[in-house]
């Protein structure tokens, strides 16, 4: 077993005139906590699309534990245990909220009308046993029977999370899972998502709250125009002249350092 | 404990409460209308597998109730087969034709499935119209056997009902089955959001091609049982109209609810027959009475959310007793 979970090889992705993701490379170690920031349009988003199969590459590799995962759809991806969550938060709102994260169990323990019709109880205990685990995990036992749709914006955060570890995941990406949350939600988030890290899930974030990332992550990949231009700790990366360089071509206040300080 | 008693009331209220009531009453013509209302009811049912679960609106759906009618009646005049060959003959030759036509259409979403399903059942309704030589065309098929069992007892309206009866039972045994379990969470997950389904493991084109195919195979049941029942089909019956009906019942009765499906079936075959005495405003009536369901109850007389809690408490589908959730399978 290498150390390096997830491996992206000189990635590209064209959507007719625009190179969105131009020649990215980069790796996730295993239970390793990997930040992937960039001024808006980077191609952040375009590229987790890309290792989770929602989007084809157009030209390199991409490998999970040493299975190409190039031309694999959505669902056979998240097989492999990368499991992921959205930008703008996608729960099922009129699923309650057990049922939400039974979906995450149905992808790995498997879902066949035959096991329906034919019932092996097994199964079903399986995937309800694996919901009640993921629920414990995020802290939302007491909203098992809620439906999605009634849970405050913060819970549904977590909802999404427990969904996403239902799957078993071995790495878990996050497209900007502190978005709209106050400090003390952002802080209990970080204090979470370090939690299930040390629990030995390698973690792949985009987010622009850089005190987030800045203090969570050990690594810190930097996207300009689909391109990387950095890639190093959050110290290194934050005092990186092509990064400063990026950020100030935007907007001041985006300066990774100056939000950092 | 519970459960048995819950399901044998329904049980005896289908096969003694109500064809002895309507034994007492006269009979035929009620016989009639409870048999078309059974008909429709694994109509509906299967629409909603479809249509309420996965959330793929088809309004294709009595162009595939047509095959199974017309296969069945086929099959009976020309082979002289049995019912109980025509039937699963029938649901089995429309399930066939509905994979084979899902497998380029499932991957439409929205709006786009919609339209391609409204096109397939133009495509069957047509066929069936001029393809004279085999369908007989406009004249339709007549003289279809009725449904006896040799010896034990001839074809009559209650031996009619009691077929019908048994088989629409049976089928929302089988339907239930599929969406009160995690199966049938998995087809929610694909109506609530394929894409995130998608990236939750469930190979969502597999699922929807699965529930359109079990949908077409209960159309087809329903169709033959149709032929059977009347003896006679035409075009006619398989019209865009009735695709919208069955569509109005299940919106009406509740999208994506098992109960709510049977209900809508129900009301609106029973509505016109109870209005008959006021002549032709009595689609008006019907009209208004969906209508004003729509508008005061948008998710349908028996709606998703409470009717799968109460399967769960009531009929211990719930794997948590305590809390019933989850589904026993």
């Amino acid at each position: 077993m290498s150390t390096t979970i997830l491996e992206i090889r000189n990635v590209s992705r064209r959507f007719g005139g625009l190179l969105a993701v131009d020649d990215f490379s980069g790796s996730v170690g295993r239970g390793e906590r990997v930040g992937l920031i960039g001024p808006n349009g980077a191609g952040k988003t375009t590229l987790f699309n890309l290792i989770t199969g929602f989007t084809p590459v157009s030209s390199g590799f991409i490998r999970f534990d040493d299975v190409e995962l190039t031309h694999l759809k959505s669902f056979q991806v998240a097989r492999l245990g990368i499991a992921r969550t959205f930008q703008n938060l996608r729960v099922m709102p009129n699923l309650s909220v057990f049922d939400n994260v039974s979906i995450g169990a149905l992808g790995e323990l498997g879902h066949s009308p035959l096991a329906a019709l034919f019932g092996r109880r097994e199964q079903a205990k399986a995937v309800s046993q694996r919901t009640w685990e993921a629920l414990e995990r995020a802290g939302l036992q007491a909203q098992a029977g809620e439906l999605a749709a009634n849970l405050s914006y913060g819970k549904r955060k977590y909802l999404e999370i427990a969904r996403a570890l239902a799957l078993s995941p071995r790495l878990l990406i996050l497209d900007e899972p502190a978005a709209g949350l106050n400090d003390t939600e952002t802080a209990q988030l970080a204090e979470f998502i370090r939690k299930l890290s040390n629990e030995g899930l390698s973690l792949l974030l985009v987010e622009h709250d850089m005190n987030f990332v800045m203090n969570l992550c050990e690594r810190v990949m930097v996207m300009a125009s689909g391109r990387k231009i950095a890639d190093g700790t959050p110290h290194d990366v934050s005092r990186d002249p092509a990064v400063l360089e990026a950020y100030l071509g935007s907007e001041e206040s985006d300066s990774p350092e100056e939000a950092a300080a | 404990m519970r459960r048995n008693i819950a399901v044998g009331i329904l049980l005896l209220l289908v096969f003694v409460a109500l064809p002895g009531l309507l034994s007492a009453v006269g009979g035929g013509y009620w016989f009639r209308v409870t048999t078309t209302i059974g008909v429709f009811a694994i109509l509906t049912m299967s629409a909603n597998l479809v249509t309420g679960t996965t959330g793929l609106m088809s309004l294709g759906h009595a162009g595939f109730y047509g095959i199974g009618a017309y296969t069945a009646a086929l099959l009976a005049t020309k082979l002289h087969w049995p019912f109980l060959l025509t039937l699963p003959a029938a649901g089995l030759v429309t399930a066939a034709f509905g994979i084979l036509l899902a497998l380029p259409t499932t991957r439409l979403i929205g709006i786009h499935f919609a339209v391609a399903t409204l096109g397939l059942g133009e495509i069957i309704h047509l066929t069936l119209l001029n393809w004279v030589g085999f369908t007989r065309g406009p004249m339709g098929i007549s003289a279809i056997p009725g449904i006896s069992l040799e010896g034990l007892f001839p074809a009559s309206d209650i031996g009619h009902y009691y077929a019908v009866a048994i088989i629409a039972v049976a089928s929302a045994l089988v339907l239930g089955r599929l969406t009160h379990s995690y199966y049938g969470n998995a087809l929610r997950a694909v109506r609530e959001d394929d894409q995130c389904a998608a990236a939750m493991g469930l190979d969502v084109v597999r699922l929807k091609i699965q529930s359109f195919g079990f949908a077409c195979f209960f159309a087809g049941v329903a169709g033959a049982l149709w032929a059977h029942t009347t003896g006679y089909i035409s075009p006619a019956d398989f019209r865009f109209s009735e695709s919208i009906l069955v569509l109005a019942m299940i919106v009406v009765g509740g999208l994506g609810s098992l109960p709510g499906a049977v209900l809508g079936a129900v009301i609106l075959l029973i509505l016109p027959e109870v209005l008959r005495p006021i002549g032709d405003y009595r689609m008006v009536v019907v009209g208004a009475v969906m209508f004003l369901c729509i508008l005061f109850l948008p998710r349908g007389l028996l709606g998703e959310t409470p009717v799968l809690a109460i399967l769960r408490r009531q009929f211990g589908l719930a794997w948590d007793r305590t809390k019933h959730l989850g589904w026993r399978q």
